[in-house]
């Protein structure tokens, strides 16, 4: 229950801080709201003569990567983007993936496995001592183990339908709370062309230590945090993940060099567990396409009616162009 | 939502607006200042299940206060306390395994069938999923899902819910029942029986082989025409004819409406070894031939 109240504070108070960040026409109608829970009185009825029409498509906007400007306007169905937040669900994709991720390669020798001859080791009776079979007993030093790990699987099954109902929920919910930035294709850090220019003649690596890396390391770090930074991306806002089609040399290794600010990472090392880690994903078009188009079992099917397929709702329609 | 992108002018504008609105509501920009300073928390730390989807194991003999502690919920003394009897006892009489024996035998180097039902053809007719007006071959009936995800060693079709069937349809299978048969055929539909196996189906469903219901060409004089056609076309598996003698019989018959049935002369037997009734001539030669004869047979 506390954990809800601090909930609905931090709810209310981000609300607040999206005030902030509106223009100046809506903010006199929001500072009218008092501080007490008051019951406002929205349109929850309905005439019984309209229709009830739900969501079918929700607007995504492309933005150029570094300078951030909109490109253009697409709408996404709501069966891609807009899904009720099921904790239950990615909860069940979390702990799949983390059961399948685990290595299971724990060894132990027992008894019979552990080196060295099985003579008795001294006489059963007349020693004044416990009785010893062999050296191998568990009971000794340098013994087997009595149940020790065995490489083991500990993957666990989940049904395609819910995994990829989960992956959706991840994007649906990172969605909502305006935290699913979706970039241009080329998705690609520019670094100052001074810099790369020092660096390929190779003057940020001076007598003597020709192999550190260093100097650039160093100026890539503070170069990432001022982006970072000026974004409100950085390690302040909860870091970012950056997800692209394929490997981007300047993204990733700067990223590998920062990592306090954020990560990369490639399509294809995506799972559900990555949507909800950092403070915010931005994500190539292209990429979030596929990502869709790889995970939508549930809504597309394999059965031919009339020589036709359910193939589920478009992935993305145009509605603003450059 | 669109993304919360922090836009210079945006900032600027409430600033000032802010500003503005300071002294009538010092608190809002109090918190619009706090919420600058928000942590993102992560949902990971709160997922869970739903309420009920989990069942926690019982910890049977783990003390009294768990319920199941001291006895382990077995009550007292006995079998039922101790073990379980195993489930092949007969409570002393001697097995019947042993008094009576194993019968029969697993022919497990018999063809694994699928079987389709008419009433689950009819059914997928209705669904759409079959087109009737088109031959309805081993490779409509696997994509269709019919007979599910795996090929077997043949498809055979089975006449349960006969009557259900009301639909004429051109169906080439691998076997069929009588009933089956006469189901379809009463209601004006054609039914073939062919030989196939698990590898030409899979060519038939991957285009790899065309469906037909005549047996390959036997006989120097086709040599040159196969090739030809061979030459010209692209390149086709050809669906295999069968070797084993039960599987020759089978598609020999008329009654099966086998394949190879319109090779069979007037009044031949489908059986390769048995002749029709009644056909057979007496052969009489005399004496003294029938020795001539086993002269020339004789080896050594």
């Amino acid at each position: 229950m506390a954990g809800n109240g601090v909930r609905g504070l931090n709810e209310a108070l981000r609300t607040l801080g999206l005030s902030s960040q509106t223009c100046k026409s809506q903010v006199p109608s929001l500072c009218k709201r008092s501080m007490a829970t008051v019951a406002s009185t929205p349109n929850i009825t309905r005439s019984v003569a309209e229709p009830w029409q739900p969501l079918s498509t929700v607007p995504v906007t492309v933005f150029s990567f570094p300078s951030l400007e909109p490109r253009r306007v697409e709408s996404w169905s709501t069966k891609h983007l807009h899904l009720p937040l099921r904790r239950d669900i990615l909860h069940l994709a979390v702990v799949y993936e983390g059961d399948s991720h685990r290595q299971g390669t724990a060894n132990s020798k027992t008894r019979y496995e552990v080196h060295g001859s099985h003579r008795k080791l001294m006489r059963q009776k007349g020693n004044g001592k416990a009785r010893r079979g062999s050296r191998q007993s568990p009971l000794l030093r340098g013994g087997g183990k009595t149940f020790g790990p065995k490489p083991r699987d500990f993957s666990t099954s989940l049904n395609k339908k819910v995994y990829d109902l989960a992956w959706r929920t991840a994007l649906s919910y990172r969605y909502r709370r305006g935290e699913l930035v979706v970039a241009e294709d080329g998705l690609e850090l520019p670094l100052p062309d001074e810099f790369l220019a020092l660096v390929e003649s190779g003057r940020l690596r001076g007598v003597g230590m020709e192999e550190s890396t260093a100097l650039e390391d160093g100026f890539v770090r503070r170069y990432m945090r001022e982006v970072m930074q000026g974004l409100q991306w950085g390690a302040d806002h909860g870091r970012t993940t950056f997800i692209t089609g394929d490997r981007r040399p300047n993204l990733f290794t700067s990223l590998d060099v920062a990592g306090e600010e954020g990560r990369a990472l490639e399509m294809e090392d995506v799972d559900v567990k990555d949507l909800l880690e950092t403070g915010r994903i931005v994500v190539e078009r292209g990429a979030l396409k596929e990502m869709i188009k790889r995970h939508q079992s549930d809504l597309v099917s394999n059965i031919f009616v009339d020589g036709k397929r359910q193939k589920g709702p478009a992935i993305a329609q145009p509605l603003v162009m450059p | 939502m669109p993304p919360r992108l922090p836009i210079l002018p945006a900032v600027r504008c409430c600033r000032a607006a802010l500003e503005t609105q300071s002294a009538s509501s010092p608190l809002v920009s109090l918190f619009a200042a706090l919420s600058v300073q928000t942590r993102s928390a992560s949902i990971l730390a709160n997922l869970a299940e739903n309420k009920g989807a989990h069942h926690k194991r019982i910890r049977v003999g783990r003390g009294p206060s768990s319920g199941y502690g001291k006895t382990s919920g077995r009550g007292h003394k006995g079998q039922k306390q101790h073990g379980k009897v195993a489930a092949r006892w007969q409570g002393g009489q001697t097995p019947l395994i042993i008094s009576h024996g194993r019968k029969g035998f697993v022919n497990l180097r018999a063809p694994e069938m699928s079987i389709v039902n008419l009433d689950r053809l009819q059914a997928w007719i209705d669904a759409g999923r079959i087109d009737p007006t088109k031959k309805i071959t081993p490779r409509e009936l696997i994509k269709s899902g019919i007979i599910g995800g795996s090929i077997k060693d043949g498809i055979k079709l089975l006449a349960r819910g006969d009557s259900t069937l009301r639909t004429p349809v051109d169906i080439i299978v691998s076997r069929a029942s009588g009933s089956a048969i006469e189901a379809v055929e009463r209601l004006g539909g054609k039914i073939v029986t062919r030989y196939f196996t698990k590898e030409s189906m899979r060519r038939l469903l991957v285009g790899k082989s065309v469906i037909t219901d005549q047996p390959l060409p036997v006989g120097p004089e086709h040599v040159e025409s196969v090739l030809e056609k061979a030459r010209n076309g692209p390149f086709y598996y050809r669906l295999p004819d069968p070797t084993s003698r039960e599987d020759i019989e089978y598609y020999r018959d008329p009654a099966h409406r086998g394949y190879l049935s319109p090779s069979l002369k007037p009044g031949e037997s489908p059986s390769l070894y048995f002749k029709v009734p009644g056909e057979t001539k007496k052969a009489f030669t005399s004496k003294a031939k029938q020795q001539e004869q086993e002269e020339e047979d004789r080896l050594f």
